[in-house]
């Protein structure tokens, strides 16, 4: 089979050229306390809770919850719409970053865009990141979170009834865990799950993988990267859980409806829209979008571009039709 | 996330964001990426609204600094920073932007309005109108009173004008044949330009009609004509404005109907060339004295001393038989050197 990539969009190609090293193609282990720095300042600044209150329209606090049974506590950041009454929906972001980097308010300036057009709720959970804390640390922190997002829905102004799950990346990935989880635990049931271009399957042996190594954004190597320190050895093996790479869930029945979004031009394009026809063989609901010529994350990286303007417009019209409001 | 516009502007304006700019504008190229694509690279990479206009093709978009994608055209301001897609041209790129430009705006524009030149091109055919050799036809029918409405709107989009905004006309005689221009059997070249637009010609003489709607160009196209009556080679035989606006004659203007080559010159006219023939100095030192708001001035733009001048002054006075250097002297001056233009210069 051939192995010519598609070709990037001509304006996500223009936007990566002028990023170059910014926004580099791969990380290797070694690179990984560096690229922890990065968000520190520069470029990528994450957003402060000033940022993030949107002039006023939210309320933002931190506040720390218990985590899973042993470990330690966990933060969230807790985001309430101050003009609109409650109990709102309530959207549970869970970050991206490879499960090696990044913190809860990587991602938020998307989900405070779907916040304010809808008057969401945000959650969004601080979780122990790989190598220093392997599976299933990461989505057990991230289950905790949801967990005490449901049984106190009413304190933060949110209806538990309607929580979406939602994650970009790494992110996506955890949030169709979470459902996985929820599900088979008979926890918190979401109405929703909004899975960017999520990282699934942890064999990382698609078409696409192979395709787009060395191009783009979180190429083969980097998603190697992240996997490995999530799952160490087992990587790639028969005892991979389906929490850690939802992928390898053998049923995909019973999840709450899916919102599926990827681009044609990255790594993750095979495995999620394999995650996508699953989930409607086993009888299930969802949405799924392949953007042409789009790399890992090319809304946040380029949102001037008429991909990325659209790719974000269709994720809030598919909030709208999933509320029904 | 304005996160291209910010990293740019973070870098150093004379060499990295130059490097990046381009590298943006060839990876669009590349990609056969269009109109759109072009211009909010212009607008991302530039932090404000950037518009392209062509309206030969009858292209107008416009792209706000965050990339979306809103035609609400306001009327061009003259100090936006703008670029033509041909050299030479009426400007058709935009950054909708005050204050100082730096080099980066500069870049920006330039690459946009290369690739969009392109774009067009390719998708669109090539501009009707590239020069007078192309189609003078339009320019004929613009500036024809008795054409119908229609032909002339049909045309002056041919001619890339904006068939809303303003235009003027430039009646041109002498200098060089580069831009568009329409060859006349009296031999003047008529020039229209959009407004706010291209700089005047450089060379030659000009008279500049009034800007105006681009139905009424016909009557730019006259009061242009009648501007170009009162100009001058600006030699020492023939000193004199290269330059004159219609709007700016004012009631001199009237002097034109009965000023005119063929018809008997007035006496001071007929008087100012005898003198002149009798004194090779008298013509730009009159002028000279007409066009500096003293007589000191006047002395040192001709590089004379201020008794040398006096001396000729009183010369001039003689050979005329009237006062220079009296206010009601000085206007008869003026009046003689002004008909003088137009009964030289052909109607």
């Amino acid at each position: 089979m051939t192995t010519t990539p598609p070709p990037f969009d001509p304006e996500l190609a223009a936007a990566l050229a002028v990023m170059g090293e910014q926004a580099p193609t791969t990380l290797l282990p070694e690179w990984i306390p560096m690229a922890r720095g990065l968000g520190d300042d520069g470029p990528f600044e994450l957003p402060t809770n000033e940022v993030l209150s949107r002039d006023g329209a939210f309320e933002v606090e931190e506040r720390s919850v218990p985590g899973p049974e042993g470990a330690p506590d966990i933060s969230l950041i807790i985001c309430r719409p101050t003009s609109v009454p409650g109990p709102r929906p309530v959207v549970y972001h869970t970050h991206g970053g490879g499960m090696v980097l990044g913190n809860s308010r990587m991602g938020m300036d998307l989900t405070m865009e779907w916040a304010e057009e809808l008057g969401l709720v945000v959650v969004s959970v601080e979780y122990r990141l790989a190598p220093e804390h392997p599976h299933p640390a990461p989505v057990e922190d991230c289950y905790a979170g949801l967990l005490w997002t449901a049984e106190n829905a009413k304190d933060i102004g949110a209806d538990p009834d309607r929580i979406i799950l939602a994650g970009g990346s790494a992110g996506g990935g955890l949030a169709a865990a979470l459902a996985l989880l929820a599900r088979d635990r008979n926890g918190p049931r979401a109405i929703g799950q909004m899975l960017l271009y999520p990282m699934l399957d942890d064999r990382n042996d698609t078409p696409s993988a192979l395709q787009m190594a060395g191009l783009g954004i979180w190429d083969r190597t980097a998603n190697d990267t992240g996997w490995t320190a999530l799952l160490g050895e087992a990587r790639g093996t028969a005892d991979v859980s389906p929490y850690a790479a939802p992928a390898r869930a053998e049923d995909l029945s019973g999840l709450p409806p899916a919102f599926i979004d990827v681009g044609s031009a990255e790594t993750f394009r095979d495995e999620d829209v394999a995650y996508a026809s699953r989930i409607w063989q086993a009888g299930g609901q969802a949405e799924l979008h392949v953007w042409p010529g789009a790399f890992h994350g090319f809304d946040g990286l380029a949102p001037q571009a008429a991909l990325s303007q659209d790719a974000r417009a269709a994720r809030v019209r598919w909030l709208h039709r999933l509320l029904g409001e | 996330m304005e996160e291209l516009a910010g990293r740019l502007a973070a870098l150093d304006p004379d060499a990295g964001a130059a490097v990046q700019v381009i590298a943006y504008f060839d990876r669009l190229v590349e990609g056969r990426a269009g109109l759109e694509a072009l211009v909010r690279g212009a607008a991302v990479l530039s932090g404000c609204p950037a518009r392209l206009v062509d309206e030969a093709r009858q292209v107008r978009l416009r792209v706000e600094a965050d990339g979306r994608r809103r035609d609400e055209l306001g009327p061009v301001r003259p100090e936006w920073p703008s670029a033509p897609l041909i050299p030479g041209g009426a400007p058709a790129v935009w950054l909708e932007r005050t204050g100082p430009r730096t080099v980066v705006d500069a870049m920006v524009l330039e690459r946009t309005a290369s690739a969009a030149r392109h774009v067009l091109d390719r998708t669109r055919g090539r501009a009707p109108v590239h020069g007078p050799a192309d189609d003078p036809a339009l320019l004929e029918t613009v500036l024809d009173p008795t054409a119908a409405e229609a032909a002339r709107l049909h045309a002056a989009r041919g001619l890339g004008l904006d068939p809303d905004g303003q235009a003027r006309t430039i009646a041109l005689r002498g200098g060089s044949q580069k831009q568009l221009s329409l060859s006349l059997a009296s031999g003047e070249r008529a020039l229209v330009q959009p407004v706010p637009g291209p700089e005047l010609p450089h060379e030659g003489r000009v008279g500049v009609g009034p800007s105006v709607p681009v139905l009424e160009l016909p009557r730019s196209w006259s009061a242009a004509r009648t501007a170009l009556r009162f100009t001058a080679g600006g030699s020492d035989q023939d000193p004199g404005p290269r330059v004159v606006h219609a709007d700016e004659l004012g009631t001199l203007a009237l002097l034109s109907a009965v000023v005119a080559p063929g018809i008997e010159p007035p006496p001071d006219v007929r008087a100012l060339d005898h003198a002149a023939a009798a004194a090779p100095w008298l013509l730009p030192t009159l002028y000279a004295v007409i066009t500096s708001p003293s007589l000191r001035t006047a002395a040192t733009e001709l590089n004379l001393h201020h008794s040398t001048l006096q001396d000729r002054l009183a010369h001039a006075e003689s050979l005329l038989g009237w006062p220079v250097r009296t206010p009601q002297g000085r206007l008869r001056l003026q009046l003689a050197l002004t008909a003088r233009h137009l009964a030289r210069n052909q109607v």
